[in-house]
């Protein structure tokens, strides 16, 4: 009888193996270990915590509006806080929650549903968590000297010039977006190599979860759209603002709207960026809650890999008020309509699995019909903004707020808490509670759409955006009361949400190893997942390795359990090619991390910090790379 | 009908006066009408998903004991045939439909940014300068004596396509009369130029579209379309210089005017204030509102705003100029007799 | 107790040094980051000067082409270094390393006083229009990208010398190749058109 992948023991051999690979990949405790931790689960685990404090922060700005706004000609917030309030709002949620939680979740998950042990580059995952912390601190701790950035998450010039907004707010938005930018691309950059040469033997490209091929899609998607916005808030506005080159400055030669144009080079695969690994989530849930295989693998990955592309294609459709050339702006309109070709393929493709399958009514499903409704709806109102005329009554009124929070929670906060609910028993070791869990779905859905569905006429009929006010005969004033209302009612949801996670943690339902009998790796692991993942790697022989007969399942053995060593496998077909040695702990991730955030944070102040942050960064450099015994392997 | 149904929605009574939806003039009702097509069929859409989606729930105990699913964790070879073909036709049904879509957004597009009738001998200009936070309007015309000066109302003719071009003097903002057109951003250092028709005489409110600093909420304008003849009377009226103050009071009004700092930023044609900060206030009694469509245009109010600008709307460039207590009053009198 | 299935793969080598090294993808990864991001300074350059008639702006005095083309023959030639350190590393060749990485860097510091005389011969700031400020940009983020190679390189350089290292540094010699030919492969473009740019472009519209 061959051994099992999980760590069930099946012989003295196994416990004593296991022992030696715990004491090699377990972090050990104290203050300082938890600060030099290289393991994708503590990562992955921090990050979507501080994410979730995020999210938190996000949503009390949220409110704040909301107060604001509830209604006409209020006086609880004036114009000056309100604008801090919206600008902080949407780059918390968009920089500091959205992406950061996708990408903890793939860091948790991807060795897992991958059958490793750790990511390719572990030192490189420390680091770019500290750089998110350090750029999240940075963004709050101006709150601490009142230099609060109120331009707008998207600080357009020259409104966010030096000429009119003076001060180091918007100085503080533009370098917090290096530290968040330079963090996601560690992830994409880890992530890409662990998905194409760290898969276990076997799982070859058409044998990997759908959830790690949304992951690589998008991390390609960073590697070549954040390079944009780095530039557009360091290189353009940052020094238009500080060193006085004229990027966007129109006196001299430069153009406010190019800062347009780079920005949403960025921005549009930005939000696919954000979306895409919820795809990968909804596909994840649905194979085990309807006991069937995804289908249509093929399509579901070449939609994936289609909206990878064409989102770069889009991003005119954010501008199309400025008054481009009209033969440019149909070329945008066609592609913007045309991406719904590629959501669409996936949203018929879950369909056919809801259908055909046995479902499980989880708290999980709940959430994943509440993605299929509210993204759709959402992804609707996008088809007509596509459309010019449309989008040139429809754009900077509350009709787009109204789109962008459809898609975007519909489209990737529902699908995420749906995965909270799907993997809390691997994280955590217990089931999280049902009940509590549907609940929450529905006052969550029910005080969405209360906020977000009013804004559709609300925007039509003249309310622009980031107004802090509007007058008492406009006839705006139930809408926004039902918004904010409803806007409470999410709260509320979310605070139902915290309750079920808390009472689990504490008195959920111990859970085994694989309590929804699904079919992919993570569920051989055991619940929560040992320090090394699996005690042996697995060889793969098909999609759903759990769902394969017991006999016909292999192992890899020969792997050493003395050191951190992985195996990396060829591109296509993942052969086995060489062991590697991962590094163990490390202190110099987060050395590093702080000597670039020391340096990044002065330079707001002045040019020549960027030289410390140099001299610092490569101090950080020779501790990491210093040779450290053993020195030669065999 | 399709906005009949979008106002039984809890918004309120629909304040027509800047809605996209009660449209006024040609460009306006394309769009609207643009909009209804795809809200019907894009809302048709959704329900056919929404319903697909929950009826799946219905099935989960039918026809599929039969099944291999929980061996294999697939359906039947003809299962998946079926569902492929099925699939296959929506994505190509999705195809078609997005074609169409974008046809006939493209055809519309050319129909709202091109003028009615082509006769461009008979459009009239109006140029439209953004700044934080009013709208300078000017009638631009070959002959310098009939330039026409206006600040935060326009007025044109009905039945007659009207070419805004826009640009701005300081930060990024948006033109938008939701009543007549789709809006258009106005960039420093560019000019942007967009076609307007009202039909009917009527007011219509548009408000600037761009977030453009502190007060942005503030920064709304008035376009009053009146059949021709009475836009000419209107555009002749304009042309004419501030006549001179007959009575006493108004006559101690222009003089505190004169004298303070408002003919820093202010003008008055026929007068020594030849200020280009401000708006031009030489018809300032005419207009509706004060402050960019803030306040309505009364003596009480107009106290409020010479007195304290920053009560009103914190952040604004106009400078608070102290005016003694037995000023205020002819100056008030002053400002609303400049009709 | 294995079966057919199982996989043994004690007998496969514990490292690799080559481009199948996954720090050698990291790396390439990294280049198409810094890639993208050259190829939007690129965009921008081109951008800047569709906007306007006059390119470059009056008052500019291009910078003449015999110093940065004269610059190129110690870059290109300091790949040279890099490929010998790098295949060096896969043999194990300490001297090798030493000598690859050493020409590496001395041809390295010959192009960077080159740049730096052409550097103090611009006659505009990156504040005096919008030529000069994405010429400087372009100039300082590449020249900063080298130097951080080099000083990285540098690095690398002194642990050789240690005598005290095992693969693991091997392999980071073997990769530091791969930044130094993307950033020296990068620079082609980048010269084209920042000094040959003006000239096929035309100054007046």
């Amino acid at each position: 009888m061959n051994s099992a992948i999980t760590t069930q023991a099946a012989s003295a051999d196994d416990v004593a193996e296991r022992g030696q690979l715990d004491s090699v990949w377990k972090n050990n405790p104290g203050l300082v270990a938890w600060f030099s931790a290289t393991t994708h689960q503590a990562i992955g685990k921090r990050y979507i915590v501080t994410a979730f404090v995020f999210l938190l922060l996000g949503g009390l700005e949220a409110l704040l509006m909301r107060l604001q706004l509830a209604s006409p000609e209020n006086t609880f917030l004036g114009p000056s806080r309100y604008n801090q309030i919206f600008t902080m709002h949407g780059t918390t949620m968009m920089f500091l929650f959205a992406v950061p939680v996708m990408e903890g979740m793939g860091i948790y998950l991807v060795p897992l549903l991958l059958g490793t042990r750790n990511v390719a580059f572990p030192r490189l995952n420390a680091f770019g968590y500290w750089m998110y912390l350090a750029g999240g601190l940075f963004l709050y701790g101006a709150a601490l000297t009142n230099t609060l950035p109120d331009a707008g998450w998207f600080a357009y010039p020259p409104l966010s010039g030096p000429e009119f907004s003076a001060g180091k707010g918007v100085d503080v938005w533009a370098q917090m977006i290096t530290f968040t930018e330079i963090s996601a691309m560690c992830v994409a950059v880890e992530l890409v190599v662990t998905i194409l040469r760290m898969r276990a033997p076997g799982m070859s490209l058409n044998r990997m979860p759908m959830f790690c091929w949304s992951m690589l899609v998008q991390s390609f998607m960073i590697i070549f759209a954040m390079p944009a916005v780095m530039i557009t808030s360091t290189v353009l506005l940052l020094n238009d603002r500080t060193i006085g080159t004229h990027f966007v400055n129109p006196a001299e030669g430069g153009d406010p709207l190019m800062y347009q144009h780079l920005f949403w080079f960025f921005g549009h695969p930005e939000v696919y960026i954000i979306f895409l690994p919820a795809l990968g989530m909804v596909s994840s849930i649905l194979e085990a809650h309807s006991r069937r295989g995804v289908f249509g693998y093929p399509a579901l990955v070449l939609s994936l890999v289609g909206n990878g592309f064409i989102a770069f294609g889009l991003w005119v459709h954010h501008m199309f008020a400025t008054g481009l050339p009209q033969i440019g702006e149909a070329y945008f309109t066609a592609a913007s309509m045309m991406i719904a070709i590629t959501s669409g393929i996936q949203i018929f493709c879950w369909l056919a699995m809801l259908w055909t399958g046995r479902l499980q009514l989880t708290a999980a499903l709940h959430f994943v019909f509440g993605f299929i409704f509210i993204f759709v709806m959402g992804g609707m109102t996008g088809v007509m903004l596509a459309s010019i005329p449309l989008d040139l009554q429809a754009h900077d009124t509350y009709f787009v707020v109204a789109h962008f929070h459809y898609v975007l929670i519909g489209g990737a906060l529902f699908p995420l808490f749906g995965g909270f609910h799907y993997w809390f028993p691997k994280f955590t070791g217990r089931l999280i509670g049902e009940r509590l869990g549907k609940i929450s779905f529905w006052i969550l859905f029910i005080g969405f759409n209360a906020t977000f569905f009013p804004m559709h006429a609300v925007g039509l009929q003249g309310m622009t955006r980031r107004i802090y006010t509007y007058g008492a005969d406009m006839g705006w004033g139930t809408a926004n009361l039902l918004s904010t209302i409803g806007a409470f009612v999410i709260a509320i949801g979310g605070l139902v949400f915290i309750v079920n996670v808390l009472r689990s943690l504490r008195q959920g339902t111990v859970a085994d190893a694989n309590p929804w009998d699904a079919g992919t790796l993570e569920w051989a692991a055991d619940s929560p997942p040992a320090s090394y993942n699996f005690t042996h790697l697995p060889v793969i022989t098909g999609r759903y390795p759990l769902w394969t007969a017991k006999d016909s399942r292999g192992i890899v053995t020969g792997l050493r359990p003395d050191r951190r060593e992985v195996l990396i496998t060829s591109l296509m077909d993942a052969e086995p090619h060489h062991r590697s040695t991962l590094p163990g702990s490390s202190i110099w991730p987060l050395l590093t991390a702080a000597g670039l955030a020391i340096g990044l944070v002065g330079s707001v102040a002045a040019f020549s910090w960027y030289f410390v942050m140099t001299a610092l960064g490569i101090i950080g450099f020779i501790g990491w790379f210093w040779p450290r015994p053993p020195l030669d392997v065999k | 009908m399709k906005r009949g149904v979008l106002l039984l929605l809890p918004v309120g009574v629909a304040f027509a006066q800047q809605s996209a939806l009660d449209p006024a003039g040609p460009y306006a009702h394309r769009i609207e009408l643009l909009g209804a097509f795809f809200l019907g069929l894009l809302g048709l859409i959704f329900l056919v998903v929404i319903i697909l989606a929950l009826l799946s729930l219905t099935r989960r105990h039918r026809g599929i004991d039969q099944e291999p699913l929980e061996q294999n964790h697939r359906p039947s070879e003809s299962t998946e045939r079926r569902l492929t073909r099925t699939v296959g036709i929506a994505a190509a049904v999705t195809v078609l439909i997005l074609l169409g879509l974008v046809v006939i957004s493209v055809s519309a597009g050319k129909a709202t940014s091109t003028p009615g009738n082509p006769d461009p001998a008979n459009a009239l200009v109006i140029e439209i300068t953004g700044t934080q936070w009013w709208w300078q309007v000017r009638y631009p015309n070959e002959d310098a004596s009939r330039i026409v000066v206006d600040a935060n109302e326009l007025h044109i003719p009905v039945g007659r396509p009207v070419l805004i071009r826009g640009t701005s003097n300081d930060v990024i903002h948006s033109f938008w009369v939701p009543n007549l057109q789709g809006k258009r951003d106005l960039i420093p250092s560019h000019v942007t130029t967009d076609w307007m028709q009202a039909d009917h005489a009527g007011r219509f409110r548009g408000q600037c579209a761009e977030f453009c600093g502190l007060q942005h909420a503030h920064m709304a304008l008035w376009v009053i379309a009146e059949p021709p003849d009475k836009f000419e009377t209107w555009r002749a009226h304009q042309l004419q210089p501030a006549s001179a103050p007959a009575d006493p009071v108004r006559q101690r009004g222009q003089q505190v005017f004169l004298d303070g700092a408002c003919a820093l930023c202010h003008a008055i044609q026929g007068t020594a204030a030849a200020g280009q900060v401000g708006p031009d206030l030489t018809h300032f009694g005419r207009r509706s509102t004060i402050a960019a469509g803030t306040l309505p245009n009364n003596k009480g109010n107009l106290a409020g705003w010479i007195a304290d600008p920053q009560n009103i709307k914190p952040g604004t460039r106009m400078a608070t100029v102290p005016v003694k207590a037995e000023e205020m009053q002819p100056l008030l009198e002053y400002l609303e007799g400049l009709q | 107790m294995t079966t057919a299935r199982d996989i043994d793969v004690s007998q496969l080598p514990a490292y690799d040094i080559s481009n199948q090294s996954p720090l050698w993808w990291g790396q390439l990864m990294m280049c198409l980051i810094e890639g993208s991001m050259f190829c939007m300074l690129i965009a921008i350059y081109f951008y800047l000067r569709l906007s306007v008639d006059v390119w470059p702006p009056p008052g500019t005095v291009l910078p003449g082409i015999t110093l940065p083309s004269l610059a190129l023959i110690p870059l290109v030639a300091s790949c040279a270094g890099s490929y010998w350190a790098s295949e060096a590393a896969k043999k194990g060749d300490r001297r090798g390393m030493m000598l690859g990485l050493g020409l590496n860097l001395a041809l390295a510091g010959v192009f960077l006083i080159l740049r730096g005389l052409e550097w103090k011969s611009l006659n505009f700031t990156w504040a005096s229009d919008a030529h000069g400020s994405i010429f400087w940009v372009l100039l300082f983020l590449h020249t900063y990208d080298i130097l951080a190679d080099l000083l990285m390189t540098a690095v690398l350089l002194v642990i050789v010398m240690t005598g005290r290292y095992g693969e693991k540094q091997r392999i980071g010699v073997h990769v530091d190749s791969v930044l130094w030919y993307f950033l020296v492969g990068i620079w082609i473009p980048l010269y084209a058109v920042l000094y040959w740019g003006p000239h096929i472009l035309g100054a007046p519209r």
